[in-house]
């Protein structure tokens, strides 16, 4: 896939901005790699190579770096992320029950964006509301008990373009009505 | 050494302090929770409506923000002050009920006692906290502030006597302070239990002109989230024990090491430090002293692994957060090479009350070898799930049953969890075990940070087992053979297991694969990533068995091993709730009205069993994965 | 400064220099201890392949000898009973693993996963572990040499090789856990990455997976 002049450039000056805070050297590399996907939604290639050019290390580094965490992407997110906590409080409470509901809604597995680029679904490792178990942040809106009735609710919110206020107890009422 | 000068600083700032929250004494004030979770329960909005009310009614009365008071199965919940009357907690608020509260009470003097949960200090009317019995069983001494001070104003923590310590720590000579800590024999709240104060004291003796405080809030445990309520609740707390541990080993730069999913608290934190240098506790010559130390924060990007501390320094570097052998000793050679201490947020928590009150005071609580208190987050199927604190000593027993008000629902204990992926499930005959840092290890679990995950007769030990070591596995960092390819083929036997195509070799080669992990990992993430199977096999091997044996799942999880199934006489043909809730259309009505489930259509997703109301309970689960139609026609 | 210790292993008494590494004080004496990543001259052992554990009385449990550094009459076992079933257990796992195809591969016979196997009558086979499927395409892009990442062990002395003798930069870890592999910018081939084919890594690697094209 070729890239459009002007998306690299778009992609070379915000990586630019970013690396102007920042000493040029290894030990910044993770903070700028986080500014970089926060401004432009993911890791381009293009964008990790002027980061290892800038920084001074090799490209291979950077990649194996963001390739090593969890927050890193190497492509665009979906319009609406959805994160299922699997944590152990959610796990038990049925975050797999909410994680299968999610992929059969959206007809894809947990890591995978919809082909729309509507979605993107991912599972994450406790967000730490562990008493409101199971738990899925939406487009960092945390969701308590979520049962696969509630999952509905939520992607219904998102089609309709207004999430859902309602969480947890009160929430699901709400949603049947 | 400039002793007078720093009291004398010190008294400026509370005095200050004291004045502007002196100057507001006489309004009624509301402190809404908004911590992560309370923010997922709706606190904003609650806080909201209480803002929009007072306003309404043409009132004078701040609304706060503060962080959690641990009480999280009645979020949200909000404090009302409101002079004449003893401050009142409510939980379970929404927001008509808070503008209720706001006429009711603000206006009409009426304090709703029927939404109360508690008033926060002793009165006429209605109990404390205190009274209740999770109040006699807990002993606060890192979270008493969390939830009732404002964590982001910084005067809220001084009026209340915060940076005391630091103040007090200032006039002594660092050595004086290593010693009040070792002899508090304060262990790290991390997970492995080390002396805090023997890490000091290396670091103190390392020779270099630099040194590293480091505050580990790389909180991974699934199921555990102390360290991140602890920093959007109180967070000066943290960085007051962090500068006395930089004064006591002579470093200059301190920093806050926090997940990147805790934006809340690191948000929190750097409004925190922000604040600690405007007020000259942070900085160049702190509290008006020679000591000079500030503090900045690292957001991890998301590896359970960095949790380990040679991982957390090569991921602070610019590295892959991979493990690295030991030694050299952090202490010795940290961050930068240089040496470096290493502590949890909740262990820096307790400090500046040790420095405050002396070691004495410290090990008048818990055990002999554990002193203090232990921070837990109690969750899982558990009536007052929340974050608790308990003297160390205190048995699981009392901490499930007494302060977590026992299982849900009637239910039956099965086992507890401690520690997360690298602890332990202990069954009911270990329930009178004391929770300190060496009973637990002995019992198969560990202390670990403090993940406490309650688990009733509907949970699988295996499954259970299988899902902490389908986390360790994803969270390997790969680096070494046995954690790397250990973990996999544990987590691969145990798929099998739960699948129903286990053989009775397995359970051979699982044990023994874990002891070889266990054994042969080159960090502890690795060697201890077998304990939750070691110990489901030790106290729970029936379990195994008859996933093994006789291809049924006990509690009815393993959804190969299950089927769901509609009790036809128990059915009320008139009522089609479970066809609702079915997401693939597997129910369907029979021609006598009764519903049944086309099982090769069903998900198992345990909707019907849900939608069918309580007065029918006509949805069972059954496993082994028979009908009981089939059980006939074998039998026949 | 660098005293002179006296050790004893496996009942052999061994003279050496204090504070060098167990390992290689052993190898240089003709006592063999299986071994893939070690590197003579990395400070700070990687220790990654778990294979050269040995019981030093004192110690509880088996370390390993690429971290431990020698002492003064140090009495070290590299055959007991503990040892056996760790170094068992960490074989089997590696070639687990490993695309076991011995007959084909370049390696045949100069494979330090074959030496192990001889040294310690052990099996080429993964005994009681599944193998782990691993259908990696073979790179053959570089002129030179090929590199055949489902016989790879990630012992990283090609990366040793790459990043800090040569100073090329062309290849490094990549991904974490089971996906740890080596790998280049972007998982590109060899041929577009920095490489300058100096061969240094293809003369590292102790087992089949980086090999010269004949």
């Amino acid at each position: 896939m070729k890239m459009p002049e002007e998306e690299r450039e778009v992609i070379l000056s915000q990586v630019g901005e970013v690396l102007k805070d920042f000493r040029l050297s290894r030990e910044s590399l993770i903070p700028v790699l986080q500014k970089v996907q926060e401004k432009l939604g993911y890791l381009p290639v293009l964008a990790m190579e002027k980061v290892a050019g800038d920084l001074g290390i090799p490209a291979v580094d950077v990649f194996g770096v963001a390739s090593f965490y969890n927050q890193f992407r190497f492509n665009p997110p979906g319009e609406n992320e959805i994160k299922v906590c699997m944590g152990t409080a959610c796990y038990i409470a049925g975050g797999k029950i909410a994680l299968d509901s999610f992929e059969r809604r959206l007809e894809i597995k947990e890591g995978e964006t919809t082909a729309d680029r509507k979605y993107s679904l991912e599972r994450v490792a406790c967000v730490g509301c562990c008493t409101m178990a199971p738990v899925v942040v939406v487009n960092d809106k945390v969701e308590g008990h979520v049962t696969p009735t509630r999952v509905d609710g939520i992607l219904l919110g998102l089609e309709t373009g207004r999430q859902n206020e309602g969480t947890g107890r009160d929430g699901e009422g709400r949603q049947n009505r | 050494m400039s002793a007078a000068p720093v009291q004398e600083y010190y008294q400026k700032l509370q005095e200050e302090a004291r004045t502007k929250s002196a100057a507001q004494k006489h309004l009624p004030r509301v402190r809404v929770g908004v911590a992560t979770c309370s923010i997922a329960a709706g606190a904003i909005r609650v806080k909201e409506a209480f803002e929009d009310e007072i306003k309404a009614m043409g009132l004078e009365a701040p609304v706060i923000d503060t962080g959690c008071m641990g009480h999280c199965y009645a979020e949200p919940q909000a404090i009302i002050d409101k002079p004449g009357h003893p401050p009142i907690c409510y939980g379970k608020l929404d927001e008509d009920l808070a503008r209720r509260l706001v006429k009711d009470f603000l206006v009409d003097d009426d304090p709703c006692f029927e939404f109360a949960m508690a008033a926060l200090e002793p009165n006429d009317f209605f109990p404390t906290f205190e009274d209740y019995p999770r109040g006699v069983y807990e002993k606060k001494m890192i979270l008493g502030q969390c939830g009732f001070i404002n964590p982001e104003d910084i005067g809220d923590y001084i009026a209340q006597g915060g940076y005391a310590a630091l103040a007090k720590a200032l006039e002594q000579e660092p050595e004086d302070i290593i010693r009040e800590i070792k002899n508090s024999r304060l262990r790290g709240r991390g997970g492995a239990g080390f002396a805090a104060g023997l890490k000091w004291e290396r670091c103190r003796a390392a020779e270099s002109d630099i040194k590293y405080v480091i505050c580990n809030g790389d909180e991974g445990d699934p199921g555990a989230f102390m360290d991140r309520s602890i920093l959007e609740s109180n967070p000066h707390l943290v960085i007051e024990g962090m500068a006395i541990c930089a004064y006591a080993v002579g470093a200059a730069q301190g920093y806050f090491y926090i997940r990147a999913e805790y934006p809340k608290a690191i948000e929190r934190v750097r409004l925190a430090l922000k604040q600690a240098r405007e007020k000259g506790l942070l900085g160049q010559s702190v509290l008006g002293s020679e000591f000079t130390f500030d503090i900045e924060i690292f957001a991890g990007s998301g590896a359970f692994v960095c949790g380990e501390g040679t991982a957390l320094v090569n991921s602070m570097e610019g590295n892959m957060g991979i493990p690295e052998t030991r030694p050299p000793r952090m202490a010795d050679s940290g961050y930068r090479g240089k040496p470096t201490v290493l502590n949890n947020v909740k262990t820096f928590a307790y400090v500046p009350a040790i420095v405050r009150n002396g070691s004495a005071w410290f090990k008048s609580t818990g055990t002999p070898e554990s002193p203090g208190t232990a921070v837990f987050t109690l969750v899982g199927k558990i009536n007052n799930a929340g974050l608790v604190e308990v003297p160390m000593g205190t048995t699981l027993r009392t901490l499930i049953y007494g302060v977590g008000d026992g299982i849900p629902h009637d239910k039956e204990f099965k086992a507890v969890q401690i520690g997360g992926p690298s602890g332990g499930c202990l069954p009911e005959a270990m329930l009178d075990v004391p929770i300190d840092f060496d009973s637990l290890k002995e019992a198969g679990a560990i202390m670990g940070s403090g993940g406490l995950v309650v688990l009733d007769e509907d949970d699988c030990m295996v499954s259970i087992a299988r899902y902490f070591l389908e986390f360790t596995q994803q969270e390997s960092c790969g680096k070494c053979t046995f954690c790397r390819l250990g973990t996999k083929h544990l987590l691969d036997i145990l798929d099998a297991i739960t699948r129903g195509e286990g053989t009775p070799e397995s359970l051979d080669t699982l044990m023994e694969l874990a002891e070889d992990v266990r054994d042969g990992s080159l960090c502890n993430l690795g060697g201890t990533a077998p304990n939750p199977v070691l110990t489901t096999l030790r106290y729970f091997r029936d379990e195994y068995e008859a996933h093994i044996r006789e291809k049924r799942c006990p509690a009815r999880v393993c959804s190969d091993l299950i089927l769901y199934y509609i009790l036809p006489d128990k059915c009320s043909k008139l009522c089609s709730a479970c066809v609702g809730s079915c997401p693939t259309e597997a129910i369907y009505t029979r021609e006598d009205g009764i519903k049944a489930i086309t099982q090769e259509k069903c998900v198992k997703c345990d909707n019907c069993l849900k939608a069918c109301p309580p007065e029918y309970l006509a949805v069972i689960k059954l496993s082994p994965p028979v009908l009981p139609e089939q059980q006939e026609g074998v039998k026949n | 400064m660098s005293a002179e210790v006296t050790l004893t292993i496996d009942g052999q008494q061994v003279k050496a220099v204090a504070g060098e590494k167990l390992l290689f004080v052993a190898l240089n004496n003709g006592i063999y201890i299986p071994h893939l990543c070690a590197i003579a001259e990395e400070e700070r052992p990687s220790a990654c392949c778990r294979l050269c554990f040995v019981e030093i009385e004192g110690l509880s449990r088996p370390v390993t000898a690429c971290t431990q550094k020698v002492r003064d009459k140090m009495t070290v076992r590299t055959r007991t009973p503990k040892v056996d079933r760790l170094v068992k257990t960490g074989f089997e796992l590696l070639l687990s693993d490993h695309r076991l195809q011995c007959r084909t591969c370049p390696k045949n016979g100069a494979c330090q996963l074959q030496m192990v196997a001889r040294e310690r009558g052990l099996k080429l086979k993964t005994g009681r572990f599944k193998p782990l499927a691993k259908d990696i395409p073979v790179d053959h892009s570089p002129e030179t040499f090929s590199f055949d990442a489902g016989r790879c062990v990630l012992c990283g002395q090609c990366v040793h090789a790459d990043q800090n003798i040569a100073r090329v930069g062309a290849i490094n870890f990549i991904n974490r856990g089971l996906k740890r592999k080596i790998g280049t910018f972007n998982n590109r081939c060899l041929r577009d990455s920095p490489c300058t084919e100096c061969g240094l890594c293809v003369k590292a690697c102790p087992v089949g997976a980086l090999t010269f094209k004949t």
